[in-house]
């Protein structure tokens, strides 16, 4: 079972990284290969249980469920219910920590999951660098940091 | 009760940070204010429940206990059994996590105890910069040389 850990320092104090990260149906506003994403059921986005639908960029449909959020620990954790990419069983963390040291943002990102046999490496590629380390990169640039940090 | 938490960012791969200071019996060697340091009983400084029995450069004595140490999760858990300091019940964590980009460390560490109500402000912000702040000042210097 491939685990996949990505985390970086955000130039920017936590509260604001969180504002953006603690909407589970804001991805769209800034993740690079989502196209749209709404809730299902029109529920609230902060509501545990609820479901995100939503495409990449080119079409493909995917739904996750929220599994855990939390104001306190500035987490939450999410499933994949339906994927055309065969991640299976995918289940992933977020959480931000803030460094005092500088007033920035520790954010970590990681996720276990079940392929088919021989593509884990594959597989394990593209969720750490086309979803989080891009992720990453495109919270930088929605927040007005800029590339480096 | 009072809680310190204190986090920096170290330009060095976790496991080196973490070689360093897993030694419950390292301070000197990496933390400026502390002058000596012995393991109580001979005992090894990685056996969880050794006393380490130190100084500060000022003199003053304090005694903690390895509660807890993971080589895994990169953690060390000590509680204060004897101290100059008007609080009780202190337990503080050290913790290390590794920042994928640019393979270096997240460090944080934290501390709870009981205290007078008054008192309360003053140790917390004293722990926080003399031991915790100034802890993480030296190793970010000591890991960039």
């Amino acid at each position: 079972m491939p685990k996949v850990i990505r985390s970086t320092v955000i130039d920017r104090p936590i509260d604001e990284v969180w504002g953006v990260l603690r909407d589970f149906n804001g991805h769209d506003r800034w993740h690079p290969v989502v196209a749209d994403s709404e809730i299902e059921r029109g529920q609230p986005s902060d509501r545990v249980g609820c479901v995100r639908r939503f495409h990449l960029r080119d079409g493909r449909e995917l739904r996750e469920l929220l599994l855990t959020l939390s104001d306190a620990d500035t987490a939450y954790s999410y499933c994949l219910l339906e994927t055309p990419i065969p991640l299976l069983n995918y289940v992933a963390h977020v959480r931000l920590a803030p460094v005092t040291d500088g007033d920035r943002t520790f954010w970590h990102w990681e996720s276990r999951f079940d392929t088919p046999a021989g593509r884990e490496q594959e597989l394990a590629t593209l969720v750490g660098r086309e979803v989080y380390e891009s992720g990453f990169t495109a919270i930088r640039a929605h927040l007005g940091q800029g590339a480096a940090s | 009760m009072p809680r310190v938490y204190v986090s920096s960012v170290i330009d060095a791969p976790a496991s080196r940070v973490w070689e360093r200071i897993r030694d419950f019996n390292a301070l000197p060697r990496w933390h400026p204010r502390i002058r000596d340091s012995r393991i109580e009983n001979g005992e090894p400084a990685d056996r969880v429940g050794c006393v380490r029995d130190f100084h500060l450069q000022n003199g003053e004595r304090i005694r903690e206990r390895l509660l807890g140490l993971s080589d895994y999760d990169m953690f060390c858990t000590y509680a204060i059994l004897e101290s100059p300091m008007p609080i009780t019940d202190y337990v503080a964590t050290l913790r290390l996590t590794p920042i994928t980009d640019g393979d270096r460390t997240f460090a944080e560490w934290t501390a709870e105890f009981e205290c007078a109500a008054e008192a309360a402000s003053d140790l917390v912000g004293g722990i926080g910069q003399n031991v915790f702040q100034a802890g993480f000042d030296s190793l970010k210097r000591q890991m960039a040389s």
